[in-house]
């Protein structure tokens, strides 16, 4: 299963079977297309909630909401938030950017829009974000999507403070189509074979200024419209939200795991052995609360798994439910290095007494090597280890770069590397969520390798480290 | 192509002109137009100017005239008014008809006098009681000769006036024998007004219990799920106030107008670069003929130190598919940018804003409307129509015959569609005629301060545009 729907896939085999380079374009708006909502809202949904919204301003901006609804000025409601910005400081507000994208929006990126992107930016073609919102709105999430380019409002800043005033129109409607072949002048791109994708009724004009218009997820009225112009329409699915249901579902799920260590280590000590009753508390830990949350698994080269035993496992991390994900993958004789600070959190506690991880002190240099030397230890005695080369989960299925831990462990206990690329844990569960929703997770283990060394361990990282690009770019069948 | 094969093309063109036009009741849009009719100011008269190279035989062409009323029955008819509106007037053939009275012939001495006489001539109220139609056959220009021809939008729109005389003119220049004619019917008896009142109501009360049914169904949907028709009625209201309130305000260089003084002008362009310069910026013909007007009032406004950005423009929006010369068209307003220089970035933007048009569910506004509006008064029809915000120009696109043709042995060397002008400073229509683009502007002389300058303005509006379309090459 690739995971995109049978017409993105379409989509995406018709770029790349389309014209390449850089002289052809790839227009996305925004808010409702490259992410689900609005990004303002969010940012409006934070003024409100540091209070910095008197309640004239609200009511003000209430009615101009209305009223752009009902066929006045729906611009003038962006320009009453401009002007209630007067005075304040550009790098603060771009700082609450980066920290809105972070814990909000970055979980709104769909996946579909994520890979319509990606296939552009394999065509060589110059992606661009062209929005009406500002770049403190889109610049965190072009940067994530590696998007370049952004077609934007500007707002006035002087002395590093916003003026209220926007600098030229507001990219709104014909204007956003006027920056766009404004753009495409200054940067050689042929409009004519060019493509853009709009939701919003007033992305008629933007997506006409391409050769090869899509309505996105589209608001009803450029449904309409899309269907009388003859252009393609595509339906993405939103990332899964949190729903009452799913948290229901985790809730299950976590009594479900502590049900099932609790159930498993009995068992090992009636048996007298503990690591039986550790591998037998891992599969019920796992099994037992995906099964009770809703997740399944479809896992491309499961053998591969075995071949290489032990073996360093080493996975990319996007979500918490990678452990529980993996948990279920390795089933048994492996463990984890994790920071000692996270000991005691309370999303690791249960599973730290089933997988008994090596705990790394990372403030005493002298002390993690020592952990690290009795892990070797314990991997030639066979346990395996699974290690996140990434360190931390990014907030986005974006790959962050590899750290060469796991690699000096292999070389030291010399057993192979098994690469493990999960696709959509992050979907399923959100970085700072803790509601798991109910999906399939696709896997994919790639080739073992064998044999490191400290010579040429950089350059071997950084192939692998592309092989799991390249597997996340373009899901194997 | 032989003269044969021009012969059975001609042939069958003409037997088709025979099935044109053979509904007796007008269209509701048509009864709007005509019970709301307040000539010249709220005029519903195009006039064609139709360039000859030579001055026909004048027998001839009176008979060729003759015969094209014989084969298009709706040129012998009238329109016969209900005594109450309770239906929609109807055509009936007027026994009174003489081809005398519509087709004349007059002695000018260039082509300028002529075009001051066409709009002397459109500007006269036409006798609604007769065919509405007339034909003057102007002679005497040193080169060549023109015809034109005055129809009223109820008997055909400026598109149907457009196709029935290019269907009527012939492929070439010597006499067809044999031409076929619409076989003769028994003239029916003339309906009375009171005979057409009665009958209509009759029709009425006949689908009262239907309609009745149906009002009351939609009571009852409304009633059962209220969110959704208030929703739905909210929708439709906003998309109405931005029809009309969103486009730009009339320019103040395009007023005061009163309607009441019509100037001619005619320009005309190679067809080949103005499509290249539509295709270059992603348009249609129809976008690159705003932009060509938009280029030249742009131009008028710099000359007369003006700085306005936009202003109100009229288009033909088809509401069927968008490229498609479908049936059904809505008029509406964009907002025609004055500041974009270059033409193929203009013609992206009116491009741009013309398929705006269709995310509006209230496009259809009129046409939804005028059945309803008929059953009043016909000042509130007319009403109606003045509170439709009226765009500083109005811009048309018609296919003309795709070759020269002839009529009565003169070769056609342009035709140029001059439409009325219900509130707009300009009309401009602009058809397709063999390999030339023949643009007509109608100009309201109260509104426009330098008549001579919007005329140069416009001749290198229509310049800027064939060049953009050359400078990339032949195609």
């Amino acid at each position: 299963m690739s995971g995109l729907s049978a017409a993105v896939t379409e989509a995406i085999e018709a770029i790349e079977a389309g014209p390449q380079g850089p002289a052809v374009g790839a227009f996305f708006d925004l808010d409702g297309t490259l992410v689900a909502g609005y990004t303002a809202a969010t940012f409006y949904g934070d003024r409100l909630k540091g209070r910095d919204v008197s309640p004239a301003e609200f009511l003000r901006t209430v009615v101009t909401a209305v009223d752009g609804e009902l066929g006045g000025d729906p611009t003038r409601i962006a320009h009453v938030a401009f002007a209630a910005m007067r005075g304040e400081s550009e790098e603060a507000f771009a700082d609450l950017g980066e920290r809105l994208f972070r814990s909000k929006i970055a979980g709104t990126i769909r996946r579909e829009s994520r890979a319509l992107v990606m296939a552009h930016q394999r065509a060589g073609h110059t992606v661009a974000v062209a929005s009406a919102a500002t770049k403190y709105q889109i610049a965190p999430v072009a940067r994530d999507l590696g998007v370049e380019h952004l077609v934007c409002t500007r707002l006035v800043v002087e002395d590093g403070q916003f003026t209220g005033a926007t600098d030229g129109p507001m990219l709104w409607g014909r204007h956003k189509a006027s920056g766009v072949r404004t753009f495409a002048r200054e940067h050689a791109v042929d409009l004519a074979r060019s493509y853009a994708y709009g939701n919003g009724y007033e992305d008629v004009a933007f997506l006409s200024s391409v050769g090869h218009p899509t309505a996105l997820n589209p608001h009803r009225d450029l449904r309409a419209a899309a269907a009388r112009l003859g252009w393609p329409v595509l339906d993405l699915s939103d990332p899964v939200g949190g729903s009452l249901i799913a948290a229901g579902r985790t809730a299950a799920a976590l009594a479900g795991m502590n049900a099932g260590v609790g159930l498993g280590l009995a068992y090992g000590m009636a048996r007298g052995d503990l690591k039986e009753g550790r591998n037998a508390a891992i599969r019920l830990a796992t099994q037992l609360p995906m099964a009770l949350a809703g997740v399944s698994m479809d896992v491309l080269h499961q053998e591969r798994l075995w071949t290489h035993r032990p073996a360093i496992f080493v996975a990319n991390h996007q979500s918490a439910l990678d452990i529980p994900v993996l948990g279920r993958l390795l089933e048994r004789d492996f463990t984890i290095v994790a920071k000692k600070e996270a000991r005691w959190d309370p999303r690791a506690v249960v599973g730290s007494v089933v997988i008994d991880p090596a705990w790394i002190d990372r403030s005493d240099s002298a002390s993690a090597r020592a952990t690290l030397d009795g892990v070797v230890e314990r991997i030639r005695s066979g346990t395996s280890l699974m290690i996140f080369p990434e360190g931390t989960r990014s907030a986005t299925p974006v790959l962050g770069p590899f750290r060469k831990g796991a690699f000096h462990l292999a070389a030291q206990a010399g057993v192979p590397v098994v690469p493990i690329v999960l696709r959509n844990t992050g979907e399923l569960m959100r970085r700072s969520s803790l509601v798991l929703n109910p999906g399939v997770v696709d896997v994919c283990v790639l080739e073992p390798e064998t044999d490191w060394s400290v010579d040429d361990m950089s350059e071997r990282i950084a192939a692998l480290r592309a092989k799991f690009e390249e597997t996340l770019a373009r899901w194997p069948k | 192509m032989s003269d044969s094969s021009m012969d059975t093309d001609d042939l069958a063109r003409w037997a088709s002109v025979t099935g044109w036009s053979a509904t007796p009741e007008l269209t509701p849009m048509q009864t709007l137009l005509w019970r709301a009719e307040r000539h010249p100011v709220q005029s519903s008269t195009s006039t064609v100017v139709i360039d000859l190279d030579r001055a026909p035989d004048w027998d001839r062409f009176v008979a060729a005239t003759e015969w094209g009323t014989r084969l298009v029955r709706r040129l012998r008819q009238r329109v016969v008014e209900p005594a109450v509106p309770t239906a929609a007037p109807t055509w009936a053939d007027d026994p009174t008809f003489d081809l005398a009275y519509h087709l004349r012939r007059e002695r000018v001495a260039d082509r300028e006098e002529m075009l001051v006489h066409a709009a002397q001539m459109a500007l006269r109220p036409f006798d609604r009681t007769r065919p509405l139609w007339e034909g003057v056959l102007f002679e005497g220009m040193p080169d060549g000769a023109a015809y034109v021809l005055k129809i009223h939008h109820a008997l055909a729109d400026p598109l149907g006036m457009v196709q029935l005389l290019s269907m009527l003119q012939s492929g070439r220049r010597d006499h067809t024998p044999r031409k076929p004619v619409h076989e003769e019917v028994d003239a029916l008896p003339e309906p009375g007004p009171v005979d057409l009142a009665v009958t209509g109501l009759r029709a009425d009360i006949a689908s009262l219990p239907a309609s009745t049914l149906a009002s009351a169904r939609r009571v009852g949907t409304a009633a059962a799920r209220p969110q959704v028709v208030l929703a739905s009625a909210l929708r439709y209201g906003a998309s109405v106030r931005r029809l009309l309130t969103r486009t730009a305000p009339p320019s103040p260089e395009l007023s005061p107008r009163t309607g009441r003084m019509w100037s001619f002008l005619t320009l005309h362009a190679p067809i080949d670069p103005m499509r290249e310069v539509a295709r270059l910026g992603g348009g249609t013909l129809d976008d690159a003929a705003v932009a060509l007007v938009l280029g030249g009032l742009r131009r008028y406004h710099a000359r007369r130190g003006s700085t306005v950005a936009e202003i109100p423009v009229g288009v033909r929006v088809s509401l069927d598919r968008a490229d498609d010369l479908g049936n059904r068209f809505a008029g509406a307003l964009i907002s025609g940018p004055l500041a974009i220089e270059d033409p193929v970035d203009r013609v992206a933007a009116v491009r741009g804003e013309v398929l705006s048009l269709h995310t509006e569910r209230a496009l259809e506004v009129l046409d939804a409307a005028a059945p309803l509006m008929n059953r009043m008064p016909s000042f509130v029809g007319a009403s109606a129509l003045r509170t439709a915000a009226a765009p500083d120009a109005f811009v048309l696109t018609l296919p003309g015959p795709p070759r020269r043709r002839y009529m009565a042995g003169a070769q056609v060397q342009g035709m140029y569609v001059l439409g009325p002008l219900p509130g707009a400073a300009l009309t401009v229509c602009l058809v397709t005629c063999g390999d030339t683009a023949c643009i007509g502007v109608n100009v309201d002389g109260s509104a426009v301060a330098d008549l001579v300058a919007l005329e140069e303005c416009l001749a290198e509006g229509v310049e800027e545009m064939v060049s953009a379309g050359q400078a990339v090459g032949p195609m």
